[in-house]
């Protein structure tokens, strides 16, 4: 059965199911963004970012972060992960727009990577172009361009990325503002994450809201 | 709108009040409306613009229950409020936002609906957040007849009299929202899909719509009731009367983290109003006309004080305070010409001296009423690109962070907080409310949970993290590490474009009143009438005294 997501619902659960899955606040926001942002493509980003969550060892995000010290980057556990590597690609945005050519190793869900990072892209009104196997996924400040091979676009893990900017050229595809069309089960398995970000009610907190008054007036 | 961005600011820059001076709890919640206020620049347009309006479906039956539908056409689209009224049983009456049942139930349709989009919609909205609304709708709200009011109306009208004025002025409305509810949530349309029409794109000009037409219907449902009721005896209410009647609301905590949550936007909405302030107190000379709109205004804001009540302490005390300013302001108005020497500067001036906020804040708004061409055009600034202010430059070197940190955030480095009373609350969002919350931090369980709604104590951690690490390092650097920092340093970063962006309060201090934080916004909505019911729980009136839609807009037949 399918499900119609906004994409402010979208957003809102990504980010609350990354943060239920041991991200930070600020990373989860870049999830909640990410998954959006695909969305809006009509690409499965709420569900990919689903894998990826799962995939995450709770409280050892750390193994995923990237060693950027030389290139390519790699993580310690082996692994990138694509919402806290493309942050870290977005906040070296200035050493793409210098015309830097960022190579990552293995690296988990490139489709989020490039999502992620895509968000920089977007704030500079610039584009920036994501690589891996047969495919190059370009953001652009309101679009998206997909070449190459499209079967690679939902690799679970590849062994290296290129991110860098490119051209300026017109996207192939623009954001839609409709609803996201999701599995309802797979829908139930976020919005289950994001509920474990909710505090369960104690007698002081049902105490804590409203006048404490039938409606009297 | 940033500093950088916008000559609007260019004027009037000695007369700004800083953020260190607005973005203070205790003035936030002394806002009162302002003719920058969402309602008023909604019913501005629809004037401006010419819109004509038609009640296209009125199929209530005598009990009062049934739907209706009101449209308003614009010059390139039409948006439809779909009411339904419902009978509710009194043991299902709750004043709370988690209730499960209401009289009335409304929809805001993006253009005319057609009989299936009725059927569809009455299979939802009357569930409200158990329903699902759909890419056609714009928002989603209910509300509840006023015990206090409704059936005193119906039995009045219904026996030919009219209601009683002094009771209807104090209640002020007949029904009451409890929550308004736009913007991709439960369905409805996203946000993006409205941002380009001027005429709906502007903060919360979709849902301001949908209050003003669902007073309409308010009232309407009163009269239809009592004409079944009283047949050929019943009569309507006395057009001067109707005017005293808005749409309640109760509010409460759910709304708080909205402004939090959305720094760039309460930039925008705290600049454009400071800016306007400024621009009216640069002004070297007044004319008669407008010293005459202002003493107008002046004398309503005073009546509209008389019928403003409160039984919380709080509030009480504020009333009596701004009463008391009314009268300290009537003697200066009566002693000074305002006609020369920058007369309103000198009077602002006056009033930080000599006013409570409460005054001073009534006095901000007063003086902005006779200045339309000046400040109206600031309406257009009050929207927000959230997404610019997502961004985080990473170039930028720490010792340049903690130099905006210090400079900017001297209210959130100046707080103690190993003083427990400091870090006395957590925000939470509740799993059985699935509404935000303020907890006890060391009396109830639930921290764990913490929303990043402490910007204070977080400012204050990066602080120390940036203190312990390489000045030299970038910011790119120093996340890879501490992503704990992410969520704040991007608020941070922020500050430099968005002055007025962040709250300089504790909002997890154990004396912080969230009833400031809604009061604040809601005086944006254009609200009146506040009326806090707990530390966390306010009840407005919205609408009271403005125009209807037959009044304001051509009707169509």
């Amino acid at each position: 059965m399918s499900y119609r997501l906004t994409l402010v619902e979208a957003e809102s659960c990504l980010r609350k199911a990354a943060r239920a899955c041991g991200l930070d606040w600020g990373i989860a926001e870049e999830a909640g963004k990410a998954a959006r942002w695909l969305a809006a493509f009509d690409l499965p980003g709420p569900e990919t970012m689903l894998a990826h969550l799962q995939q995450l060892p709770a409280g050892e995000y750390r193994q995923f972060i990237p060693d950027c010290s030389g290139e390519p980057w790699q993580a310690p556990g082996g692994l990138l992960c694509p919402v806290i590597t493309g942050a870290a690609l977005a906040d070296r945005s200035a050493q793409m727009l210098d015309g830097h050519c960022f190579r990552l190793a293995a690296t988990a869900w490139p489709l989020l990577l490039a999502a992620t990072v895509g968000q920089a892209a977007r704030c500079h009104r610039t584009v920036f172009t994501t690589a891996w196997a047969g495919v190059r996924v370009s953001c652009f400040e309101n679009g998206l361009s997909i070449e190459g091979n499209r079967d690679d676009l939902l690799l679970e893990r590849v062994d290296s990325v290129t991110c860098q900017q490119d051209g300026l050229s017109e996207p192939q595809q623009l954001p839609s503002t409709l609803s996201y069309a999701i599995d309802y089960d797979l829908f139930k398995v976020i919005d289950q994450l994001a509920f474990q970000t909710y505090a369960p009610a104690t007698e002081a907190s049902r105490a804590g809201a409203g006048a404490g008054l039938t409606d009297n007036d | 709108m940033s500093r950088e961005d916008n000559n609007i600011l260019a004027a009037a820059d000695e007369f700004r009040r800083p953020p260190e001076v607005v973005m203070r709890l205790a003035r936030m919640g002394s806002f009162h409306q302002t003719r920058l206020s969402f309602m008023r620049s909604l019913l501005r347009r629809l004037k401006k613009e010419k819109w004509r309006f038609k009640r296209n479906l009125w199929a209530i039956d005598k009990q009062g229950f049934g739907r209706a539908v009101y449209t308003v056409y614009g010059p390139e689209r039409a948006y439809s409020l779909v009411a339904f009224s419902h009978e509710l049983p009194d043991h299902m009456r709750s004043d709370r936002v988690i209730a499960t049942a209401w009289d009335t139930t409304f929809a805001l349709y993006d253009g005319v609906p057609d009989a299936a989009d009725l059927d569809r919609l009455e299979a939802n909205v009357p569930k409200q957040e158990a329903g699902r609304i759909s890419d056609s709708e714009l928002s989603l709200s209910r509300a509840n007849r006023s015990v206090r009011l409704w059936q005193h109306v119906v039995e009045s009208l219904a026996a030919g009299r009219q209601p009683d004025r002094e009771q209807l002025e104090s209640v002020g409305y007949l029904v009451r929202t409890t929550a308004v509810y736009g913007s991709g949530k439960f369905g409805a349309a996203d946000r993006l899909a409205i941002a380009d029409r001027p005429e709906v794109s502007g903060p919360f000009q979709a849902e301001m719509l949908s209050v003003w037409l669902t007073r309409s219907f308010s009232i309407d449902l009163v009269e239809h009731i009592a004409a079944a009721l009283g047949g050929d005896e019943a009569v309507v209410i006395d057009p001067d009367l109707r005017r005293h009647i808005g749409v309640g609301n109760s509010t409460g905590l759910g709304m708080a983290p909205f402004l939090i949550n959305h720094p760039a936007l309460l930039n925008n909405w705290m600049m454009a109003r400071e800016e306007a302030f400024a621009r009216v107190r640069s002004l070297p000379g007044a004319e008669s006309q407008a010293i005459e709109e202002f003493k107008r205004e002046f004398e309503r804001a005073r009546d509209n004080v008389t019928h403003w009540h409160s039984q919380h302490p709080i509030q009480i005390e504020k009333l009596a305070d701004l009463r008391a300013d009314f009268e300290q302001m009537d003697g200066y108005i009566a002693a000074h010409t305002l006609a020369d020497d920058h007369p309103w500067d000198r009077f602002y001036r006056w009033a930080e001296e000599h006013l409570t906020l409460e005054g001073q804040e009534q006095l901000l708004s007063l003086m902005l009423e006779p200045y339309a061409a000046l400040v109206d055009d600031l309406t257009q600034c009050m929207d927000a690109d959230e997404h610019q202010s997502f961004f985080i430059d990473g170039a930028m070197p720490l010792a340049r962070l903690r130099e905006i940190i210090e400079s900017r955030c001297k209210w959130a480095l100046a707080v103690d907080y190993d003083d427990a009373s400091n870090r006395a609350r957590f925000w939470y969002t509740s799993a059985e409310k699935l509404e935000p919350r303020v907890g006890e931090r060391f009396e109830e369980p639930g921290a764990d949970y913490e929303l990043p709604l402490a910007v204070g104590y977080d400012i204050k951690r990066l602080h120390a993290a940036l203190l312990d690490s390489e000045q030299g390092a970038s910011i790119a650097e120093f996340l890879l590490t501490h992503p704990e920092h992410r969520h704040t340093l991007r608020r941070v970063q922020n500050l430099v474009t968005h002055p007025y962006a962040e709250i300089q309060d504790n909002l997890i201090a154990a004396d912080m009143l969230p009833i400031d934080i809604l009061r604040c916004k809601l005086s944006f909505f254009g609200a009146t009438k506040f009326d806090p019911r707990s530390d966390r729980w306010v009840r407005i009136c919205m609408y009271q005294d403005a125009p209807f839609p037959h009044e304001w807009l051509q009707v169509e037949l």
